[in-house]
């Protein structure tokens, strides 16, 4: 096989992979700045109910 | 004798003031918007006329035996640089300031032109070549697009896409308003991001073949960003969007959006204006729907078309009435 081929598709990996991290922190600091509480036992009764959708 | 025209003199004033920025304010945008700059400075502006005909302003009079010899000219749409359009007459006006060029075929106003006009001689003197753009007027476009997405090719109604959650969210109108307003807000988000990526990551790594899977990717972040900081900043309006927030994601037309910018090459004010119309598109789809839907409650309807079989009928008739919008051309 072409080695520029393979060069490709190695570099979309990295180029993806960096993409993915970086929108990925991004979430994750994005989550832990703008986290709300949530009751507990609200979340422990919604996992005990049949789930519609 | 006072009348309600007196005012003080520094209340005048100020008025002035602002009446001549204005005034300065429109010429300025009237001059950016009619595009007067060419790549030639003996060349004040060139236009299309009408479909056959092509105007040139120059800033001053050109030789009669230069206009009249057609071989000095030659036009052709920028993306076929080889085939160029047959020129029928060169006509120069009386100051000789203006050169009209008449084509033998209809040109394509929506693509842009190129226009060489070969060592102008002017009072016996050559000024060089000149190789003039010849565009629609921008906001033309812009326009044409807005409201090509939005009406004319419908993504509800005229490429059936988004049909799930079109059918799912349009039975009550309140509802139908909701849905339309969280995917405007995140179609709009989503195209913007996956434009930038597309033109500064995807393709200068020549990765474009993996766009269909960033553009999945994207979306999801959209809808999980708007989700998670909505619902900290604002949580009424979270409440209100509900689960509609989430129910995007499922929606195709958020996905084609973004390959239609790839495939088309749009620019960054094209594709705001494409995102922007189809958004505001699956709203007025939505909102009719609805409107007939909330109607349909108390209509008499054979039982085996009750729901989704007569929705799918007003759908039809929707679609119908909306190819009567296709051909149409703006600008």
């Amino acid at each position: 096989m072409d080695p520029s081929y393979i060069n490709l598709a190695l570099g979309g990996l990295a180029v993806l992979g960096c993409i993915g991290v970086f929108f990925g922190l991004g979430l994750g600091l994005a989550a832990h700045k703008f986290a709300v509480e949530v009751n507990p036992k609200v979340e422990a009764v919604q996992a005990l109910l049949a789930g519609g959708q | 004798m006072r009348n309600g025209w007196d005012m003080n003199p520094h209340a005048a004033l100020a008025i002035a003031r602002i009446r001549r920025l204005g005034a300065i304010g429109f010429f300025m945008g009237l001059f950016l918007l009619t595009g007067c700059k060419t790549e030639h400075p003996f060349v004040q502006s060139a236009v299309f006329k009408d479909s056959h005909e092509i105007t040139i302003a120059f800033a001053g009079p050109v030789d009669d035996a230069w206009a009249q010899t057609i071989a000095n000219f030659s036009v052709n749409e920028i993306a076929d640089p080889d085939i160029f359009a047959d020129i029928a007459a060169a006509a120069l006006s009386r100051d000789r300031k203006s050169l009209t060029l008449r084509l033998t075929d209809a040109m394509n106003r929506q693509n842009s032109h190129t226009v060489m006009l070969k060592e102008i001689l002017s009072d016996g003197k050559s000024l060089g070549t000149a190789r003039l753009t010849l565009k629609q007027p921008y906001f033309g476009t812009l326009l044409s697009i807005l409201i090509g997405a939005m009406i004319i090719q419908n993504f509800v109604f005229s490429k059936y896409l988004g049909l799930c959650v079109f059918f799912g969210t349009s039975r009550k109108k309140s509802t139908a308003v909701g849905m339309g307003i969280t995917f405007t807000i995140v179609i709009v988000f989503a195209s913007m991001l996956s434009w930038f990526l597309y033109q500064f990551v995807l393709k200068p790594f020549r990765l474009d073949y993996l766009q269909i899977v960033v553009f999945i990717g994207l979306v999801s972040l959209t809808v999980q960003g708007v989700d998670t900081i909505m619902r900290k900043v604002n949580p009424k309006l979270f409440k209100a969007f509900g689960v509609y927030l989430v129910l995007v994601i499922a929606n195709c037309i958020i996905i084609a959006v973004p390959l239609t910018l790839a495939q088309n090459e749009y620019n960054l004010y094209e594709s705001l204006m494409l995102a922007l119309g189809a958004g505001l598109g699956f709203l007025i789809a939505l909102f009719l729907m609805s409107s007939v839907r909330e109607r349909l409650e108390f209509a008499k309807i054979p039982e085996a078309y009750r729901g989704l079989p007569i929705a799918f009928i007003v759908a039809g008739l929707f679609a119908l009435s909306f190819m009567g919008f296709s051909g149409m051309s703006l600008f």
